[in-house]
């Protein structure tokens, strides 16, 4: 019993000591799950689909309550969910087509409800491969890596629905820093 | 060799309030990457390297079959064997989304799911054949009868992701009610959560300042009119602080350092930008807790300057010596009878309440964060329970448990409370010449000890003999100005690094 009361009171004791260090810790890491989960986070580029501008390794700071607040817009670079595996892969990749949009690839090229869609983030001689003709839903977007000979993307998988499209990349920040709008 | 060794030391005496910041700092910057680092998110390419059969250099291919089945409360088996993947609800319609195979390294020339249904419903679902990564024909999706489906891809190449999609109707599924209860919560809407995240602590602070003001009004004092000029007994400024204040604080440490130099135990030093205090006499008649602090201050010297309290005040994070000074004050108060319990044991009752709420809230919190993801709203439950676990905490300092005779001791206390703080100014005589020095003590735990000052301020004043300075012409505002800061910073400093929960 006294032994009892010893390893209670030694809880009770070193308990006092952990609350008072572990608050601070404890705020600073809630602060960071809040920011991290619902706000602000990072991913690493893996891969070479949106090439020539988000490279492999690259660090890539992303908001992740843009699409709570507001629809994706068409050219933003997202966050998505691989509908293949969505709670395991994430993908980097982007948004070309929006809801009700019907999108060709004809030609090297993308249109656009029938109009040849102009894309100043490519390089200009490249061409758009894997010819094919998508009409999106209400719920659907259409989403492409910008290395288009070398990217899995909705040219094979297919549009994908909102609820798979996580959030917005903002701005490169390592090894160089670069806004994402910029490029 | 001064030089060098003030600098030595200058490096070693790093504040505790620095010394948290680096460390938390130190840890944020460990959290934040490593919680970051975590996610690589795919710029998936289609790997060119598989060459132009798309088997990527096997030569061993290989036919192969699953059978898939979903049981009626919503769990997968693959080959018998239960899956991890459950049927998910997505708005009206349930949803079982599933790799069956996934980057396996092994070239299949044909793969065959066939899945059994949980009712005969083959003919109404919805279905969405995703083949990653493969160069093969697309997958192909048929009814083989009324409860029976089959997915055939062909040509898979060793990367490749297979994933058959299957859409029920709603309520094809019935999911144990643990499950049901979790889809239905998760179904509510962040505002939804929001609210009750803030209501959680809401109510806790609302319901602790109910007991505090309930209990308080239980044992009110009620408002003291009378005014007493002379201390009701003679007692420590500390007990009276604590009997005040109910807790032991940077004032009550402040005011026994005054007191102490008041009865001439220790001297107060004030230099240009510096303090330093030094020992007097041995006084036998010292009480425990004094003599510990004493000690804190002096170790085995008798003379410590701001450079040496600062290095033993900051030794250790915590300090035993200090929570023994403050154990020995709430004894020594609950000995006298003005508390039912010593407050210090009724404030680790809640205390620990608080921290094991406060950590099942965390827990709960960060377990929600990682098992509902998309985010985990479900998660503010828990923030606000860790939330009011704080507000219990914290509060029940304030709860009182002083007992009658404490009541009444504290009554007289606030009469000469009232003297202390009466705005009218103490006339000049020979007699009334140390009267400021002699309850200085007791106005800084009594909160008054500006009030006080003010009082005295038409006399010619004269430095106490306790109090050495190379000040010239020092005036009463010149003292108070000089004096407060050096107790209130030891007191606070000293304060703040007792050990929680020290018993």
């Amino acid at each position: 019993m006294e032994f009892l009361k010893y390893i209670f009171n030694k809880i009770i004791y070193g308990g006092g000591i952990v609350f008072d260090l572990g608050k601070w810790l404890i705020v600073f890491l809630v602060a960071l799950l809040i920011i991290n989960t619902f706000f602000i986070s990072i991913f690493f580029v893996d891969g070479a689909s949106m090439e020539p501008n988000l490279h492999d390794e690259e660090a890539i700071l992303w908001s992740k309550n843009s699409y709570h607040i507001r629809t994706p817009e068409r050219f933003d670079v997202a966050a998505v969910n691989a509908p293949s595996d969505p709670t395991k892969k994430k993908y980097v990749k982007r948004i070309v087509g929006m809801p009700g949009d019907t999108i060709e690839i004809r030609g090297g090229d993308v249109y656009l409800d029938g109009k040849l869609l102009y894309e100043d983030y490519l390089p200009s001689d490249l061409k758009t491969n894997l010819d094919g003709v998508w009409t999106l839903s209400e719920n659907q977007y259409f989403i492409i890596g910008d290395n288009r000979p070398n990217s899995n993307d909705s040219r094979s998988f297919g549009p994908v629905d909102k609820r798979f499209i996580l959030g917005k990349a903002i701005t490169i920040i390592f090894p160089r820093f670069r806004l994402i709008k910029d490029i | 060799m001064e030089v060098k060794n003030r600098v030595q030391t200058k490096r070693i005496a790093i504040g505790v309030y620095w010394r948290k910041l680096i460390f938390m700092s130190g840890v944020f910057a460990i959290v934040f990457l490593g919680l970051s680092s975590a996610q690589v998110f795919k710029a998936d390419s289609i790997g060119t390297d598989l060459g132009s059969s798309g088997t990527g250099g096997y030569t061993d291919s290989s036919i192969k079959f699953f059978d898939v089945k979903i049981k009626s409360d919503g769990s997968i088996y693959i080959d018998n064997k239960k899956s991890k993947y459950r049927v998910s609800m997505v708005g009206d319609i349930e949803e079982m989304r599933i790799p069956i195979v996934d980057n396996v390294n092994k070239y299949y020339s044909n793969i065959t799911i066939n899945l059994e249904l949980p009712k005969e419903i083959a003919y109404s679902v919805g279905h969405e054949e995703l083949l990653v990564h493969s160069v093969g024909s697309p997958m192909t999706f048929r009814v083989v009868d009324k409860s029976h489906v089959t997915f055939v891809a062909s040509d898979v190449s060793p990367l490749a992701t297979v994933t058959p999609v299957i859409t029920m109707p709603k309520g094809t599924i019935n999911p144990p009610v643990v499950v049901k209860m979790l889809n239905y919560m998760l179904e509510f809407s962040a505002t939804l959560w929001i609210i009750i995240g803030v209501s959680i602590p809401l109510a806790t602070l609302i319901f602790m300042i109910f007991l505090v003001s309930s209990r308080a009004r239980r044992v009110k004092i009620g408002t003291v009119v009378a005014e007493s000029s002379l201390p009701p007994m003679a007692l420590p400024p500390a007990l009276v602080g604590v009997l005040y204040h109910q807790n032991v604080g940077a004032r009550e440490l402040a005011a026994t350092l005054v007191d102490l130099a008041l009865r001439k135990n220790i001297y107060i030093m004030d230099r240009e930008r510096d303090f330093a205090f030094a020992k007097n006499k041995f006084d036998s008649r010292l009480l425990s807790f004094e003599k510990i602090l004493l000690s804190k201050i002096f170790k085995d010297n008798i003379f410590s300057n701001r450079e040496e309290i600062e290095r033993r005040i900051n030794n250790h994070l915590y300090s035993k010596k200090i929570s023994l000074v403050t154990g020995g004050i709430y004894s020594l108060a609950t000995r006298l009878g003005y508390f039912a319990v010593n407050p210090q044991k009724s404030h680790l009752k809640y205390q620990t309440l608080g921290i094991f709420g406060f950590f099942i809230g965390i827990g709960g919190f960060i377990l929600a964060l990682r098992q509902f993801q998309d985010p985990a709203y479900f998660s503010f439950f828990w923030l606000g329970m860790a939330v009011s676990s704080l507000i219990i905490a914290t509060a029940a300092r304030n709860i009182p448990i002083r007992t009658v005779v404490g009541q009444e001791a504290l009554m007289s206390w606030m009469a000469f409370r009232n003297f202390l703080s009466n705005p009218e100014k103490i006339p000049y005589s020979y007699g009334n010449q140390e009267t400021f020095q002699k309850y200085l003590p007791y106005a800084i735990v009594l909160d008054c000890e500006v009030s006080w000052a003010r009082r005295f301020s038409e006399h010619s004043f004269e430095v106490p003999s306790w109090y050495m300075t190379n000040q010239t012409g020092m005036g009463l505002q010149d003292f108070c100005l000089s004096l407060y800061p050096i107790v209130s910073y030891v007191g606070r400093s000293m304060a703040a690094i007792r050990e929680p929960g020290f018993k």
